[in-house]
């Protein structure tokens, strides 16, 4: 597994960035003048879209975010998405299946409260209580199971290491290019 | 089997504590195994009381042979005699009444080796019931001498939740005959011996989900820096909660300084693909030491020079535009680049890169010559 995600690691990074590249140029298209804040929330709603693209439709994670950009971006953003995913995105949706599992999930809390615990039994809580953090974490996670997440999450990872190392050599040579107007 | 049988049986009686008492099982152990071969312990439905029936014959036997067989069947008795009386029976009696199935773990894991679930749970049905002969034939010893009550009682409510595990077991596994693989048990058996009783259909799930869990955690492991060292599934979750954490912040930042970096959100990717693939490059970049030597082939390039502003992503087609780079291309390769070509790319982008950088300077370079102000390479030219 390893192996086959190293392998394709640079195939990953050029489409990354290609499409990374294409989201910020149609960014920039609608909107010439962007406060810092706007223009930093492009850069990341491109990057993500962009890393997920390159994930299409094989991972929950993936779906999870260009699910999360269908919902809430709109105008250049969705534009930029639908760029880059190069489809159409489906039209928003109302959220309520996960307001009644939360509510579930809480009255189960409640209900195991003022129990002594044995060690066993605080571990296993302990691995719980990251298990859930980890699914707040990973973009869809809490629709999954344990497995799964775990899968989701080398995934992720996997996917966020490449994402950032592209920026970082992208960020770094902006940096020296300043550096160097500077000088000239 | 018969053989796995004495050869875990002969285990029990080297582990036992008496050393005359060793023999003497063995030899019994074997007349008991030569007599009833394993094959009707476990052939049937396997219920208890039919297993438990046949146990009871064998002991007899046992019990008759061993008196007509054993040259000195008086010293066994007293042997036997000595055992149960003594100050420490109560304990000796529990060990080897406990040995039997631990040891005969072991001996039968070091024996096999491949796993699966199916013949683990023959394994289990045919085992259980040799237990359970030998504890009736230690309680048969124990009641012949009518010493030991609680003991008993102990060993015979262990007796008959083995065999009753072994008789659930022993209903899924009825269909597969009686020809028991020795091969694929050894899974099962360590599973079991480290976490006592769990052999229904619940726990091997559980089971396997543990066990799937864990090979994955094994695969972020080795992609999260720093979590070889952590141990326990809390700890390593902790670990790739906080690198997913590192990660996530790093992109939010890097989105950040790049917003800030850059007054417009158009970049100039040849630029910064001219930064970022030669970082090393600014102090020796100065582009008169040598570039002023080909100045036609620069001026030949301009034009295409401009196409390239136009399209900077589409590498392709600045492959078919820029026939006559090529030449120009060797030209910077061998003169002015050596230390870049010294430099060892990590992966294909980085020689895409390297491309599209020796075409994005070759522009800078024309610009640089012929005093062409493009609004893209204002930056550069300041």
């Amino acid at each position: 597994m390893k192996a086959r995600m190293q392998m394709s690691t640079s195939m990953v990074r050029q489409e990354f960035f290609k499409k990374w590249i294409k989201g910020m140029q149609i960014h920039s298209a609608f909107n010439k003048e962007m406060t810092i804040m706007e223009r930093k929330r492009a850069i990341k709603l491109s990057a993500d879209v962009a890393i997920a693209s390159t994930r299409s439709t094989a991972t929950q994670w993936s779906r999870a975010v260009v699910a999360g950009v269908s919902a809430s971006a709109a105008g250049a953003a969705r534009a930029a998405a639908e760029e880059i995913l190069g489809r159409k995105l489906p039209e928003r949706k109302a959220l309520a299946a996960t307001c009644s599992k939360k509510i579930v999930r809480r009255s189960r809390q409640r209900r195991s409260k003022g129990v002594v615990r044995s060690s066993a039994a605080i571990a296993e809580k302990l691995v719980r209580n990251r298990t859930r953090v980890l699914k707040g974490l990973v973009p869809g996670g809490n629709k999954l199971d344990e497995i799964s997440l775990i899968k989701e999450t080398l995934d992720y990872i996997a996917s966020l290491q490449v994402q950032v190392d592209v920026m970082r050599h992208l960020a770094a040579a902006a940096e020296s290019l300043d550096h160097q107007q500077i000088s000239f | 089997m018969l053989h796995c049988l004495n050869s875990s049986t002969s285990e029990n009686c080297e582990m036992s504590v008496l050393e005359r008492q060793r023999s003497r099982l063995k030899q019994q152990q074997q007349q008991l195994s030569q007599n009833h071969p394993p094959i009707p312990y476990f052939n049937g439905n396997d219920h208890l009381a039919y297993s438990g029936f046949h146990v009871d014959q064998a002991l007899s036997d046992l019990v008759l042979n061993g008196g007509a067989m054993k040259p000195d069947p008086g010293v066994e008795h007293h042997d036997f005699r000595r055992f149960m009386n003594s100050g420490s029976a109560t304990t000796d009696f529990q060990m080897s009444s406990a040995l039997p199935r631990t040891v005969s773990y072991t001996a039968a894991a070091s024996v096999n080796s491949a796993p699966g679930k199916e013949s683990c749970k023959k394994r289990k049905a045919d085992r259980s019931p040799k237990i359970a002969a030998e504890e009736k034939k230690m309680k048969g010893c124990a009641e012949e001498e009518s010493k030991i009550t609680e003991q008993n009682s102990n060993s015979k409510s262990t007796t008959t939740t083995i065999s009753t595990s072994a008789n659930k077991n022993s209903k899924g596994a009825s269909a597969n005959g009686k020809k028991a693989s020795d091969a694929p048990k050894a899974d099962y058996i360590h599973v079991r011996a480290r976490r006592g009783q769990a052999t229904d259909s619940h726990s091997l799930a559980e089971r396997v989900r543990r066990e799937k869990i864990s090979e994955r955690m094994k695969y972020l492991q080795d992609l999260v820096p720093g979590c070889n060292k952590v141990t326990g599934k809390a700890g390593m979750l902790d670990e790739i909660i906080n690198y997913v954490q590192s990660l996530q912040r790093q992109v939010e930042f890097l989105s950040m300084k790049l917003a800030a970096i850059n007054p417009r959100l158009d970049f100039d990717i040849e630029s910064y693909i001219l930064k970022e693939m030669f970082p090393a490059c600014p102090p020796a970049m100065e582009p008169d030491h040598s570039h002023l030597q080909f100045n036609t082939s620069v001026e030949e390039v301009s034009g295409s020079g401009l196409e390239m502003v136009v399209d900077p992503m589409d590498a392709t087609l600045r492959r078919t535009i820029s026939a006559p780079i090529t030449a120009q291309q060797s030209f910077l390769n061998s003169s002015s680049l050596n230390q870049i070509q010294q430099v060892t790319w990590e992966d294909e982008l980085r020689n895409l890169y390297s491309m599209e950088y020796q075409q994005g300077r070759s522009t800078f370079i024309s610009q640089q010559i012929t005093g062409f102000l493009e609004a893209n390479h204002v930056k550069l030219e300041m």
